[in-house]
């Protein structure tokens, strides 16, 4: 539902704005900005009209929001009485955008206004629910820890991106970052009845 | 991330699949965590990433050899030595390191942890392991006090800069305030030009591509917004990340967190 908008937004943009679009200049600056972080496409496709990053901060005052795309920043302004904002499925009012922690994963919808972007809505990235049989608390993550893998017949992986990894895991983790999970499956035990437990940058 | 690996490991047949889903975050809160040479060669010694690094040798052992960057903390004197590191709220990640990557560096981390340093780290196989995989050492006296300086980001001019520029503002510079008129209203810097930051687009003519602009706002918020407006549109600008409270008289009180 979301390809349709905005192909046709652009393509108003064209008629109306074509010798602004078509200069150079323009065109090369809209190219060299991104509109997803690298780490979103690992699992999402860019969408026109879209927006996937990190929250870095909003400012009611000036109706402004700032989004962290890599090392890019991208500034849009919204209506706080016309923005929606999701949160875990909900769509609440522009006053939820405060709920949201900095440095959150966010997607945002916007059109482009006097050649600037708008934000028209805010999805803050959920958490994957996993079954609670499924879930390790810290607490007996601690006392496997304590007892090593050898005792506590576990194997545990770090699945972040190595540069988090290096920066301090857990005692006794192997790092396996999910997106090259596939090219290193022979780290993995051979003995498929071991537990096996996954943890990377928490929920939030 | 990890409940994607842990979907992935099921349908390898792995048949006791778990996940930590409250991951590092969490763990940091009760427990230190651990790097190897390699990591912390990778991580915060290669890109230079802010850390506090705590050599927990006697000094007269360390002086012998320790990793560059360290500070000196006996583990024996480390209950006293605590008050003098950077404070907890500051957030410095902590590395420590004995010789062997043994008690005494696990002992200081615990201590660490209790008292709110959240993101502490003990190197596995301590100075050993390190001197063994060549990476560099340094031998001679080892610094006494801790130093913790948060990297600003992308933008931001120091305070004392700032300062300096707001207490007489340079003929090549113009200090641009974005906040709103009615908070202008109770005191803006002397000198200083008033454009909100929801405005700032629509009136780039007003401000000379040929200046230096500093933006400041009262918190720093829309400050970086407007300072990536800027830059976007090919300005020379940077940012104020601070607190300022500015009076009547155009005095600028400005605190950092």
């Amino acid at each position: 539902m979301f390809a349709k908008r905005p192909i046709i937004t652009m393509l108003a943009a064209l008629f109306v704005f074509g010798f602004v679009v078509l200069t150079p200049g323009a065109h090369v600056a809209a190219q060299e900005k991104p509109t997803h972080a690298k780490i979103c496409l690992t699992c999402h496709k860019a969408e026109p009209g879209n927006i996937r990053g990190y929250l870095e901060g909003a400012a009611f005052k000036s109706q402004s929001l700032q989004v962290k795309i890599d090392d890019a920043a991208e500034i849009l302004t919204f209506d706080p009485a016309k923005l929606k904002v999701v949160i875990k499925g909900k769509t609440e009012e522009a006053e939820a955008l405060r709920d949201i922690s900095k440095g959150h994963e966010i997607r945002v919808e916007y059109i482009e206004k006097n050649g600037a972007k708008f934000a028209t809505l805010v999805s803050s990235k959920p958490p994957i629910s996993v079954p609670a049989e499924k879930l390790v608390t810290t607490d007996e993550m601690m006392k496997l820890v304590a007892m090593g893998p050898d005792k506590g017949k576990y194997m545990l992986v770090d699945s972040r991106p190595a540069p988090r990894f290096y920066e301090g895991s857990i005692p006794t983790a192997v790092n396996i970052p999910d997106a090259a999970f596939a090219g290193n499956v022979d780290k993995l035990p051979g003995n498929k009845d071991i537990t096996l437990i996954f943890y990377c940058g928490g929920m939030t | 991330m990890s409940p994607n690996s842990a979907r992935k490991a099921e349908q390898l047949g792995y048949k006791n699949v778990k996940v930590y889903h409250e991951g590092m975050p969490e763990w940091n809160k009760k427990n230190y965590s651990v790097l190897s040479a390699h990591s912390l060669n990778a991580s915060y010694i290669k890109n230079d990433i802010p850390h506090v690094m705590l050599d927990v040798r006697p000094e007269s052992k360390a002086k012998k050899g320790f990793i560059p960057g360290a500070v000196t903390f006996p583990a024996a004197d480390a209950d006293k030595l605590l008050s003098k590191l950077p404070p907890a709220d500051k957030k410095p990640p902590v590395i420590v390191y004995d010789q062997e990557g043994g008690k005494d560096a696990m002992e200081v981390a615990r201590k660490l942890n209790k008292a709110g340093y959240k993101k502490t780290s003990v190197v596995v196989g301590g100075y050993d392991l390190w001197d063994n995989s060549n990476y560099p050492t340094k031998r001679g006296s080892l610094a006494t006090e801790a130093v913790y300086v948060p990297k600003p980001r992308p933008g931001e001019i120091s305070i004392d800069d700032f300062k300096k520029i707001a207490a007489g503002i340079p003929a090549d510079t113009i200090v641009l305030d974005v906040r709103n008129t009615d908070e202008a209203n109770a005191g803006m810097i002397k000198g200083a030009m008033l454009i909100p930051d929801e405005e700032l687009l629509g009136r780039l003519a007003e401000l000379p591509k040929d200046k230096k602009i500093v933006t400041h706002c009262a918190t720093g918020v829309r400050a970086e917004m407007a300072y990536h407006k800027l830059k976007d549109k090919g300005y020379k600008v940077n940012f104020l990340n601070a607190k300022i409270d500015i009076d009547k008289q155009g005095n600028a009180t400005i605190t950092k967190e």
